[in-house]
């Protein structure tokens, strides 16, 4: 269980050599995430949500306000690798934080970190690859990998370190679209077979359908909090943060618009084609209805 | 040309000599090249010859390897050989242009040039053999009671390894520096030395610059990972000699006694 109370976070930036400033990226945050949930945060770039991340992880701490994780605060220095022990984390970018020379090397970095015994760290080491599914590249240089198979590693890696939350700052940031697939499936896996809290960062409005909750950030504040459902109904104020809203989405959105009676919001394309069959089938009752009538 | 290099020699065999604790191929190259600099008469290097190609066949590394290994170095041994062939005084054997060639150069020549080329294979055996990471632990093993003088013995390992992870990046990197810069008129391969290297050094701002932001940007995977930089860490396959390793020892202390032997002796 995550809470987050009133968070204010400031960067220091340098407008001029000799004259600096705050910049505040967080601007009160108020939050709670419960344990076992799927929770989206999306904002467009320089929306804070980042730091935001970094912030659970305590890679940053507050300037002011106080978050709980599991009821140990942040700013306590001895909760600190506690904390860290509960929340893992994956970046952005795959090479720079794959560290091991060989895959399952990699994996290996955080049990060996903890100090554990050899036979344990090989037994997490081959759950987590095969958790990921790949088990069989254990030996190749990460080098070799496409970015997707690297990214999986990255997430092998935090899987290895056993937290029961996983922040995940953009990863799908760097990815083409059949990498991206790859990558959100595991994620998706974690948390319905495993019972891992997914805390997913991203600025990809199609990846966030499936979680239970969605914040949407934007200019360091919370702007709405909601499930999918809720959030997808208005596109406007998505298109407002200067968000791409999912095809699907946006076009039984106009549809409607237009007058066309399609139940809203739409997410999936599966949806898409029930919603337009039942408002068919509406249609051709009402001109059988119609036909009757004269 | 810096599109050329290969980095991770490592050749990927199941052999003795690739099961070997790497503590112990370290210590046998140091033995191996202290015992060829133990060497008098040349006609001992036969020995080693002998020997390499053994290692070679038992490592199951092909051939082929062994001559890549002195490809990167020929320059060196042509350079060695001719100075020495000149520069030694004796009794004159012939006079080419400004070269006198004298016996005792010829002598001294042939033996410095197959020290080198021999101290080259044999140190190339380990890395073939040797992933980078077995070395950093053997490396770190093999030093750790430097730890006790306060010497960062594990951070120097841990610095090791993440340098062999990154030098593929950057590498990959520098490519497409070079691309992006060859892309706007910049020459590479057609120039002059002199042209060549100002060019790169057009290449290593950028490529500075970028690392720094990818080792900051590792620097928080790593804290994120549990990596504290003290504390006591654990190894997924620790090191520990095997019964072929007791074996190896023997092997080399037999040659270093072989090898003092013939000096005293020849």
């Amino acid at each position: 269980m995550i809470r987050i109370k009133d968070l204010i976070h400031r960067y220091t930036v340098w407008e001029s050599e000799t004259k600096k400033s705050k910049k505040t990226v967080l601007d009160g945050i108020s939050l709670d995430i419960p344990s076992g949930q799927f929770v989206a945060i999306l904002g467009a770039n320089g929306s804070g949500k980042s730091t935001l991340a970094k912030h659970l992880n305590v890679l940053l701490l507050p300037d002011e306000g106080t978050i709980w994780i599991d009821g140990k605060k942040t700013a306590d220095k001895e909760a600190l690798w506690e904390i860290r022990g509960r929340i893992g984390m994956v970046f952005q970018n795959p090479d720079n934080q794959i560290i091991g020379t060989s895959v399952e090397e990699d994996v290996a970095f955080e049990p060996e970190n903890k100090n554990l015994d050899p036979e344990m760290i090989r037994e997490r080491v081959e759950n987590s690859l095969k958790e990921v599914g790949l088990f069989h590249k254990r030996k190749s240089s990460p080098f070799r990998l496409s970015g997707g198979q690297k990214q999986r590693v990255a997430i092998a890696g935090v899987l290895a370190g056993m937290h029961e939350c996983i922040v995940l700052d953009e990863p799908t940031a760097m990815l083409d679209p059949g990498a991206r697939k790859e990558v959100l499936q595991v994620i998706r896996n974690l948390n319905r077979q495993r019972g891992i809290t997914i805390i997913l960062i991203t600025h990809h409005t199609d990846e966030v359908i499936d979680a239970d909750k969605i914040i949407l950030m934007d200019k360091g504040r919370i702007v709405e909090v909601g499930t999918p459902k809720e959030i997808f109904r208005n596109p406007e104020l998505l298109k407002q943060m200067k968000m791409d809203v999912p095809q699907v989405t946006e076009l039984a959105y106009r549809l409607h618009a237009r007058g066309i009676p399609i139940e809203l919001p739409v997410l999936t394309e599966n949806q898409l084609i029930d919603r337009i069959m039942a408002v068919k089938e509406q249609f051709m009752k009402g001109e059988d209805l119609e036909n009757d009538g004269r | 040309m810096i599109r050329d290099i290969t980095i991770g020699q490592y050749y990927a065999e199941d052999s003795v000599i690739h099961t070997l604790d790497p503590r112990t191929k370290l210590m046998g190259v140091l033995i191996y090249v202290v015992a060829l600099f133990l060497v008098k008469n040349s006609y001992v290097y036969f020995i080693f010859l002998a020997l390499i190609l053994m290692l070679y066949r038992v490592s199951k590394v092909p051939l082929s390897f062994l001559l890549k290994g002195l490809r990167g170095i020929i320059l060196l041994l042509i350079f060695t050989f001719i100075f020495r062939l000149n520069s030694t005084p004796g009794a004159e054997i012939a006079h080419i242009w400004k070269i006198t060639v004298t016996e005792e150069g010829m002598a001294k020549a042939i033996s410095l040039t197959s020290r080198i080329a021999l101290m080259i294979v044999g140190a190339s055996l380990l890395s073939y053999t040797t992933t980078p990471k077995e070395m950093a632990d053997g490396m770190e093993k093999a030093f750790s009671f430097l730890e006790k003088l306060h010497i960062p013995i594990h951070d120097m390992a841990v610095i090791v390894m993440i340098a062999f992870r990154f030098i593929p990046i950057m590498l990959e990197e520098m490519n497409v520096l070079m691309d992006a810069q060859a892309a706007r008129g910049v020459e590479f391969d057609k120039c002059s030395i002199l042209k060549k290297c100002k060019n790169v050094f057009t290449l290593l701002m950028p490529l500075f610059l970028s690392t720094v932001r990818r080792a900051s940007d590792l620097a928080m995977a790593m804290e994120a990972r549990g990596y504290s930089g003290d504390g006591k860490t654990s190894k997924m396959y620790p090191l520990a000699y095997k019964h072929c390793d007791t074996m190896a020892y023997i092997g080399m202390a037999g040659l270093l006694i072989i090898i003092i032997a013939l000096r005293i002796i020849m």
